[in-house]
C-alpha cells in the first residue's frame, strides 16, 4: 500500500472526526504516528480542523447538537492517541476561565461551548454549574486567564454575569480580562448592557468570537 | 416624554423617550407577545410603525435583520423618542381555545365548608372544620358553593361548584394578565423581584379572578359572596405570585419553594372578593417545578391506587413528570422550552383561530390540514407542530437526524412543498405559513428534553420503556394530540403505543376534588411527602441521553 502524503493524513483525521467515525479517527491517528506525521500537526491540521468544519455545518443547520458531541467524541478519541506522543505542548490561543452562573444547574450549553474552545485550541478551566461570580475572578487572576466565559439557561440567574464584570472592574484586572456571555435568554443587548466583551449565539460561534477577542 | 397610542387596543400611553414599545406595551395594558422576553431571539413581538412616525423610533442596533417589510420592527428592540402610533399585529389570539375539562374521580362530597342551621337562632353557621367563619339570617344550608381556580401561566380557568353534591355549575376562563409583564415562569420569577413587580403581579391576577368569581356566580344566579372557599390549582411560582409571596428562591438552585402548600390563606389577605371571611385552600406542592396542579393531576388520575407502571406528564414549557409504579411515586421536571405551546417557532402561535392543529399526508402526497375556526392558516399551534413533524419524518421528508431531505420517490405534491436549501430550507404550507430547519431543531431540543426525562426516571426505578402498562397525557393539549404523532416523533417511546390516555385539564378537575371532599387533602399532602423528586440537570447520565433523544 502506498504510504499516505502528510497531507493526506491530515484529510483523513478531519473526515473522520467530521464524519462522526471514533474508530476510524483512532485509526488515523495510530497510522499518522506510524508514518511520523508529527503529533502536533495531526491535532492542529487533523482532528481541529475536522471540528472546525463540524461547527461549520452545525451553522449552516446541517449539523446539530448530537451531531456535534459525536465529532467530539471522535476528536477525543483521537486525542487521546497523539497526546502522549506530543513532544512539547503547542502555544494555546488563550486560557479561558468557563462556568454556569450561581444559581443555575443547566449545563448542557456550557459543555458545548467548551467542547468548541478545546477543539479549537484554548486552554479551558471549566468551573462547572452554580458557580458564584468571585471564584470566576479569583480563578481568571490565578490562572492570568484572558477570558471569562459565562453561561446560563434562566433568566432568574443572567444578572450575576454583570456581578462578575462589576468585581473584575473593582479588581482592577478587567483590562487584561475579557468576558464572555451566552445561553438561552441571554441578548447581545443585554452583553452590551452588562458591560461584557463578547457574546454567542452558540457553540460554534462561541470559539470565533472567542478568536477574535484574544486576536 | 412620548406618547405611544396602540392600535387596534385604542389605549395610549406617555413613556420617556428612549422606552421600547415592549416597556410602553406593557404600561399601556396591551399584551404583545414576546415568549423571548426582550432578548431579541424570537422575532414574535413585531409591531408595524406608520412610515410618518418612523422618524420618532430607534431601533437598536442589535435588532435582528428582519425582512417583514418596511415599518415592521420588533417592538422589544424598537425604542421611542416621540409622539408614534403602533399597530400591534400578532394580536391573533381571537377563540383561543382553553382546555377546561379534565378527568377525574367523582368524589362523594365532604366540604371542607359546613354550614349548621340554628333553628331557635334562626341563622346558619358558617364552619371551616372546627373554625366558625361566619353567621348568615335564615336557613342557608342549601347554598353551599365553592370555587376552583386553575391558575396557568398563560390561562386561568375557574370553575363554581355546588358542594352539596359535587357537581360543577359554572365555568369561565382568560388570559392570565400576568403575562402582559412576563409571559414565562422564569420571567415573572425576575419582574416579580423588581421593587413593587410582585404586588404588581399578585394585583392583576386577583383582579382578573375576581371578574371570573363574579362571571361565574352571575351565570349560576348566586351571590359571590356565598362562596367560602377557594382552591388554587397551578404550578408552584403561580401559587406563590397568588398568595403573594415572592417567588424569587424557586428561580436559584437549589429551587426550595416558600410555599409548600396544603394550607389556608385569608381570601381577604388576598384581596380576593368573595366571602369577607372566605379561605383559599393551597394544594399540596411538589417542588419547585412540579407544582399544585401536578399534585391535582396525581389525584385525578388516581395515580397512587394504579397497579403496575404508570407515567403521567404534562407537556408545557416544563414537562413534568410523574413515574407511579405500585403506588410509589417518583416525579421529575424537564426544561422542555415553549416550542409546544407554539412559541419559539417561526409560524408558531397557540391554539387560536387560525392554527393549523391537524396535519396528515395522504397516499398520494396531498396535504391534509385541520385549522382551527376552517379558516386560512395564520400558523401552527403545538398538536399541528407535532402532527406536521412526525409526518414528515414518517415520509422520509425530515431524516433521522432532524435534517430536510429529499428522499428518492417522494411523491411530487410534497417535493414541491420543499422550498430552500441548507439553513435556508423548510417545508411550506402555503404563502405565509411553513416549517423550517430551525424549527425542526427547537421540536428536536423540546421532545429529546421530554423523552430524556422519561428515560431517566424509568433507570431511577430499575425499569425500561417495556415496563410501562400506561402513559396519561394531561395539561393544555388536552385531547388534541395523536398517540401516534407523539411515538413518532418520539416524544413517548414506541413501547407506549396503545397504552396513551388524555386526561385534559387535571389541575383542575384534581382541585374540584379537593373542594369537594376535604379528607382528600391530607391523603394528598402524606403521599405529595412521599414522592421522590429527580433533578434531571444533576444526573451526569442526562446529557448523553438526551443527546440521543434529540433523534427521531
Amino acid at each position: 500500500m502506498a504510504r499516505k502524503t502528510k497531507q493526506e493524513h491530515l484529510q483523513e483525521l478531519s473526515d473522520a472526526v467530521l464524519d462522526m467515525d471514533e474508530e476510524r479517527t483512532v485509526k488515523a491517528a495510530h497510522e499518522a504516528l506510524v508514518e511520523h506525521v508529527d503529533p502536533y500537526d495531526a491535532i492542529q491540521g487533523g482532528l481541529s480542523d475536522g471540528m472546525a468544519r463540524a461547527g461549520q455545518l452545525f451553522e449552516d443547520e446541517e449539523y446539530f447538537i448530537p451531531e456535534l458531541l459525536m465529532c467530539s467524541d471522535a476528536m477525543y478519541a483521537g486525542l487521546d492517541v497523539l497526546k502522549p506522543h506530543l513532544k512539547q505542548v503547542g502555544e494555546s490561543r488563550g486560557t479561558v476561565v468557563i462556568g454556569v452562573i450561581e444559581g443555575d444547574t443547566h449545563d448542557i450549553g456550557k459543555n458545548m461551548v467548551r467542547i468548541m474552545f478545546e477543539t479549537g485550541g484554548f486552554k479551558v478551566i471549566d468551573l462547572g454549574r452554580d458557580v458564584p461570580p468571585q471564584r470566576f475572578v479569583d480563578t481568571a487572576r490565578e490562572e492570568q486567564a484572558d477570558i471569562i466565559a459565562l453561561s446560563t439557561l434562566m433568566t432568574t440567574t443572567m444578572d450575576g454575569m454583570g456581578t462578575v464584570v462589576r468585581l473584575l472592574d473593582e479588581a482592577d484586572i478587567r483590562d487584561g480580562i475579557k468576558v464572555m456571555v451566552g445561553g438561552g435568554p441571554i441578548s447581545p443587548g443585554f452583553a452590551k448592557r452588562i458591560g461584557a466583551d463578547g457574546y454567542a449565539v452558540n457553540a460554534a460561534e462561541a470559539v470565533k468570537v472567542a478568536r477574535e477577542l484574544v486576536a | 416624554m412620548a406618547t405611544v397610542h396602540f392600535v387596534p387596543a385604542g389605549r395610549s400611553v406617555s413613556v420617556d423617550q428612549g422606552t421600547t414599545i415592549l416597556e410602553a406595551s406593557r404600561r399601556a395594558g396591551v399584551l404583545i407577545e414576546a415568549p423571548c422576553n426582550g432578548a431579541g431571539h424570537c422575532g414574535k413581538c413585531t409591531v408595524q410603525i406608520p412610515l410618518d412616525d418612523l422618524p420618532q423610533i430607534v431601533v437598536h442596533v442589535d435588532a435582528p435583520a428582519d425582512d417583514s417589510g418596511e415599518g415592521v420592527v420588533l417592538a422589544c428592540h424598537s425604542e421611542v423618542y416621540g409622539d408614534i402610533t403602533v399597530l400591534v399585529l400578532h394580536r391573533a389570539e381571537e377563540g383561543l381555545r382553553v382546555i377546561s375539562a379534565g378527568s377525574g374521580v367523582q368524589a362523594e362530597p365532604d366540604p371542607f365548608i359546613v354550614r349548621r342551621y340554628d333553628a331557635t337562632a334562626r341563622q346558619t353557621a358558617i364552619w371551616a372544620g372546627d373554625r366558625l367563619l361566619a353567621a348568615e339570617p335564615g336557613d342557608t344550608t342549601g347554598k353551599n358553593y365553592g370555587l376552583v381556580v386553575d391558575v396557568g401561566t398563560t390561562t386561568l380557568v375557574a370553575a363554581l361548584v355546588d358542594l352539596a353534591n359535587g357537581r360543577e355549575l359554572t365555568s369561565a376562563s382568560a388570559l392570565n394578565p400576568q403575562s402582559l409583564h412576563a409571559q414565562d415562569v422564569l420571567s415573572r420569577i425576575r419582574f416579580a423581584a423588581d421593587h413593587d413587580g410582585l404586588s404588581l403581579l399578585q394585583r392583576d391576577l386577583i383582579t382578573e379572578l375576581n371578574r371570573l368569581a363574579r362571571e361565574v356566580s352571575t351565570k349560576a344566579g348566586i351571590d359571590v359572596e356565598e362562596i367560602y372557599e377557594v382552591v388554587f390549582s397551578g404550578n408552584t411560582c403561580m401559587l406563590h405570585l397568588a398568595a403573594g409571596v415572592n417567588p424569587a428562591p424557586l428561580g436559584k438552585n437549589p429551587f426550595t419553594p416558600t410555599l409548600t402548600g396544603n394550607s389556608h390563606v385569608a381570601a381577604s389577605a388576598l384581596g380576593l372578593a368573595i366571602a369577607p371571611s372566605g379561605l383559599v385552600y393551597l394544594p399540596p406542592v411538589i417542588s419547585a417545578y412540579v407544582g399544585a396542579d401536578i399534585s391535582a393531576g396525581i389525584l385525578a388520575a388516581g395515580l397512587a391506587e394504579l397497579p403496575g407502571v404508570t407515567l403521567f406528564i404534562d407537556i408545557g414549557t416544563n414537562g413534568e413528570l410523574v413515574l407511579a409504579v405500585n403506588g410509589r411515586l417518583t416525579a421529575s421536571a424537564t426544561a422542555a422550552g415553549p416550542a409546544f405551546e407554539g412559541m419559539n417557532i417561526s409560524c408558531g402561535m397557540r391554539a387560536a383561530v387560525g392554527a393549523v392543529e391537524r396535519v396528515a399526508i395522504g397516499t398520494t402526497g396531498e396535504l391534509d390540514i385541520a385549522v382551527i375556526g376552517a379558516g386560512v392558516p395564520s400558523g401552527i399551534c403545538g398538536s399541528g407542530l407535532m402532527d406536521l413533524v412526525s409526518e414528515l419524518v414518517e415520509h422520509g421528508i425530515i431524516g433521522n437526524n432532524g435534517r430536510f431531505g429529499t428522499p428518492t420517490g417522494l411523491a411530487a405534491p410534497l417535493a414541491a412543498r420543499l422550498v430552500g436549501e441548507g439553513s435556508k430550507a423548510a417545508f411550506s404550507i402555503n404563502d405565509t405559513v411553513s416549517l423550517t430547519q430551525k424549527d425542526v431543531r427547537q421540536v428536536q431540543l423540546a421532545k429529546g428534553a421530554i423523552r430524556a426525562g422519561i428515560e431517566l426516571l424509568l433507570r431511577e426505578e430499575g425499569l425500561e420503556p417495556k415496563h410501562l402498562d400506561r402513559v396519561y397525557i394531561a395539561g393544555s393539549f388536552g385531547y388534541h394530540l395523536r398517540e401516534q404523532s407523539l411515538t413518532t416523533l418520539g416524544l413517548l417511546p414506541p413501547e407506549a403505543a396503545g397504552k396513551v390516555m388524555f386526561l385534559g385539564n387535571t389541575a383542575r378537575s384534581g382541585g374540584e376534588m379537593l373542594l369537594v371532599d376535604h379528607r382528600l387533602r391530607s391523603g394528598l399532602k402524606t403521599l405529595v411527602d412521599q414522592v421522590r423528586v429527580v433533578d434531571l440537570a444533576g444526573n451526569p447520565a442526562f446529557e448523553r441521553v438526551f443527546m440521543e433523544a434529540m433523534g427521531f
